[in-house]
C-alpha cells in the first residue's frame, strides 16, 4: 500500500524542500521504497537539494505529457538505491500540471511497489499546491514560529480539509502533521519568537518535529546533501527524530531548550 | 476540473499560438455574385463554413478595390455566413485599405502560401469576369502551418541578453547566436546550430528538427545537457579538460562528440 505524503506550507521560504528531501531519505535510510516528486513547476530546487541537477534529463511535466516514461524520468538517489526523485520542469509554468497527468503516475508509483511518495509542495494555494496536496493520505504542514506563517498554515490545514481526494470522497481524513522548523529556543526565550505551545495552540495540533535552526540546514541545501545525512548536526538529528515519530516510535523532543552557556562561552561567544 | 481554486486572475493574458485559418481569395468583386456563392458554400457544409473566419486575399482581382467598394464585399462575406478578419498578401495600396478598414494585414501568412503554392496558379486562373464564370467565383484553400525549412540563406537570430533559469529561446528553422551567458536551468533549441558567446551552464539543443551536420559552439562549458538532432549527452561531472573551455560539439554518426576548440 503505498502512501502519499504531501509537505506543504502556504507560506515560502519556511522548509518545505529541505523537510522533503530529509523526510525522503529519512524514510529509505529505514529500507523503505520511496519516490519524492517536487512539484514547484517553473522553480525547482528538489534536484538541487538532493544533489541531482546535472543528472535531470527528464522530469514530472514530460511524464504527465507523455514525452517519456515514468521510468525514464525517476532519477535514482547515489546513497539509497530505493530512493528516486521526479525533478520539476524549470522552463514550464504550473498549468502543465494536470489533475489526471497527476494522478496517473501516483498510480503508477503505486503499482510499483513504492511504499511512500513524497510530494513537495509549490508555495501558495494555486495549482501546483493544489495538485500536491490533493492526493495526500497524508500531509506534513511546515510552519515557522512566527504569525504569518502560522496563519498561512492554518488555511492550509482548512484546504486539507476540504480540497483533497479524501475529504470529497470520504476516503477518511488526511491525517495532518505539524512541524516546526526554524525554531531558535533563545528567541523563543526572549518573546521573539513563537514558542512551541503557541503554534500548537493556534493551530489546534500538536507537532510531529521541531527543527532547531542551523547553519547546517544551508551547508547541507549548498553541498546537495540533505541535511538528515549531518549526524552532527542539531537539524539532522531533528530530523531523523520526526521520520522515526512519523512511522510511529516515541521519541522525546530534543534541541528545544535554551543551551546554558559555560564561562568560556560567555566569554568568548559560541 | 473537479475542484476549484480561487487565483487573482490579470485583466488579460497575451498568447501565441498557431492557428488554422482559410484564405478566401476573390476571382471576382461582384458583391451579390459572391454573396449567393458563399451563401451556397456554407449551406453545403454548415459546420464547416458557417462562421468560419476567413482571410480576404484580393490580390486575384484586376484592380485592387477602393475601401468603399472593399466595405461592400465584406459585408456580402458576413451576410453569406463567413466572417472575414483581415486582409492577406502585403503590398503598399493593400497596407493602405487594411489601415482604412481598421482590419490587419497578414502579410506572413500570404508570404509562406506564395512561395509554396508558387505564382504558376495565377497563369492556370485568370481572373475572368463573373458572367462569364458564374462557379467557382471564389477560392478556398485551407492554410496549415507549413513545417519549418532549413533555408541557408537565412541568417541567424541572434539572442543578446542572458538566458536565465526556466528561460527558452528557440531559432525556428535557423542558427542561433547568443551573446550572452545561458544559466543553470535555461535551455537554448536551434533548428540549425547553436553559438554562445559566453558561459553555457545550462541546456543547448541543436538540430532539434533532426539536422544531424547542426553543432554546438560555445565560448564557456559549463552545461547540463547537450543535444544534437536527439542524441544527448547529461554532464553529471564535467570532464576537466572540458570544463570552463570554449567547446565545439558535433554529431559523427551516434556519436556525440565534444572537444575543446584550441588545445
Amino acid at each position: 500500500m503505498t502512501e502519499n505524503i504531501v509537505v506543504t506550507s502556504g507560506k515560502g521560504g519556511v522548509g518545505k524542500t529541505t523537510t522533503s528531501a530529509s523526510l525522503a531519505v529519512g524514510l529509505a535510510k529505514r529500507g523503505k521504497k520511496v519516490a519524492v516528486i517536487d512539484f514547484d513547476v517553473g522553480l525547482r530546487n528538489l534536484d538541487l537539494i538532493m544533489g541531482c541537477e546535472r543528472r535531470v534529463v527528464y522530469d514530472f511535466v514530460n511524464v504527465i505529457h507523455n514525452e517519456c516514461t515514468l521510468k525514464q524520468a525517476l532519477i535514482k538517489d547515489k546513497r539509497h538505491e530505493n530512493l528516486y526523485v521526479l525533478a520539476a520542469s524549470q522552463t514550464r509554468d504550473k498549468d502543465a500540471l494536470t489533475q489526471d497527468g497527476v494522478q496517473r503516475v501516483l498510480e503508477e508509483l503505486a503499482a510499483d511497489d513504492f511504499d511512500y511518495v513524497v510530494c513537495d509542495s509549490p508555495a501558495g494555494i494555486e495549482k501546483g499546491a493544489f495538485l500536491a496536496m490533493y492526493f495526500a493520505d497524508r500531509a506534513i504542514v511546515v510552519v515557522n514560529p512566527e504569525v504569518s506563517s502560522v496563519r498561512d498554515s492554518d488555511r492550509i490545514l482548512g484546504l486539507l480539509a476540504s480540497k483533497t481526494r479524501r475529504a470529497e470522497n470520504g476516503g477518511g481524513k488526511v491525517q495532518e502533521h505539524l512541524l516546526l522548523t526554524r525554531y531558535n529556543p533563545a528567541r523563543v526565550a526572549s518573546g521573539d519568537m513563537l514558542s512551541i505551545a503557541d503554534v500548537e495552540e493556534i493551530l489546534g495540533i500538536k507537532v510531529v518535529g521541531v527543527i532547531p535552526e542551523s547553519e547546517g540546514v544551508l551547508a547541507a541545501s549548498n553541498s546537495g546533501v540533505p541535511v538528515i545525512l549531518d549526524e552532527t548536526s542539531t537539524a539532522g538529528q531533528a530530523y531523523d527524530d520526526a521520520v522515526a515519530r512519523l512511522l510511529g516510535d516515541e521519541r522525546a523532543l530534543r534541541f528545544t531548550d535554551v543551551q546554558k552557556k559555560g564561562f568560556f562561552q560567555r566569554v568568548f561567544g559560541s | 476540473m473537479r475542484a476549484t481554486i480561487t487565483t487573482a486572475e490579470p485583466i488579460l493574458e497575451l498568447k501565441f499560438g498557431q492557428v488554422g485559418i482559410a484564405n478566401l481569395r476573390l476571382n471576382v468583386d461582384d458583391a451579390e455574385t459572391l454573396r449567393a456563392e458563399i451563401a451556397q458554400k456554407v449551406a453545403a457544409a454548415p459546420h464547416l463554413f458557417g462562421r468560419a473566419p476567413v482571410i480576404l486575399d484580393l490580390s486575384r482581382l484586376p484592380r485592387l478595390p477602393d475601401a468603399a467598394r472593399t466595405r461592400i464585399l465584406l459585408q456580402a462575406i458576413r451576410d453569406a455566413g463567413m466572417l472575414p478578419v483581415g486582409l492577406s498578401y502585403s503590398t503598399t495600396e493593400n497596407e493602405a485599405l487594411a489601415r482604412e478598414l481598421e482590419l490587419p494585414l497578414l502579410a506572413k501568412f500570404r508570404a509562406v502560401y506564395e512561395r509554396q503554392g508558387g505564382d504558376e496558379s495565377v497563369a492556370d486562373n485568370p481572373p475572368v469576369p463573373a458572367n462569364r464564370r458564374p462557379r467557382s467565383v471564389s477560392k478556398v484553400v485551407d492554410e496549415t502551418p507549413t513545417p519549418p525549412t532549413i533555408s541557408p540563406a537565412m541568417s541567424g537570430q541572434r539572442h543578446g541578453s542572458a538566458v536565465r533559469s526556466g528561460q527558452q529561446v528557440y531559432a525556428r528553422g535557423r542558427d542561433l547566436i547568443v551573446n550572452a551567458m545561458v544559466g543553470n536551468g535555461a535551455e537554448v533549441i536551434a533548428d540549425g546550430s547553436i553559438h554562445i558567446y559566453g558561459r553555457l551552464s545550462g541546456r543547448a539543443l541543436a538540430g532539434a528538427q533532426g539536422d544531424a551536420s547542426a553543432r554546438i559552439y560555445c565560448m564557456d562549458f559549463q552545461a547540463e545537457l547537450i543535444s544534437i538532432a536527439g542524441r544527448y549527452r547529461v554532464f553529471e561531472d564535467l570532464p576537466i579538460e572540458l570544463r570552463g573551455k570554449p567547446i565545439q560539439a558535433w554529431l559523427d554518426g551516434e556519436k556525440l562528440h565534444v572537444e575543446a576548440l584550441f588545445s
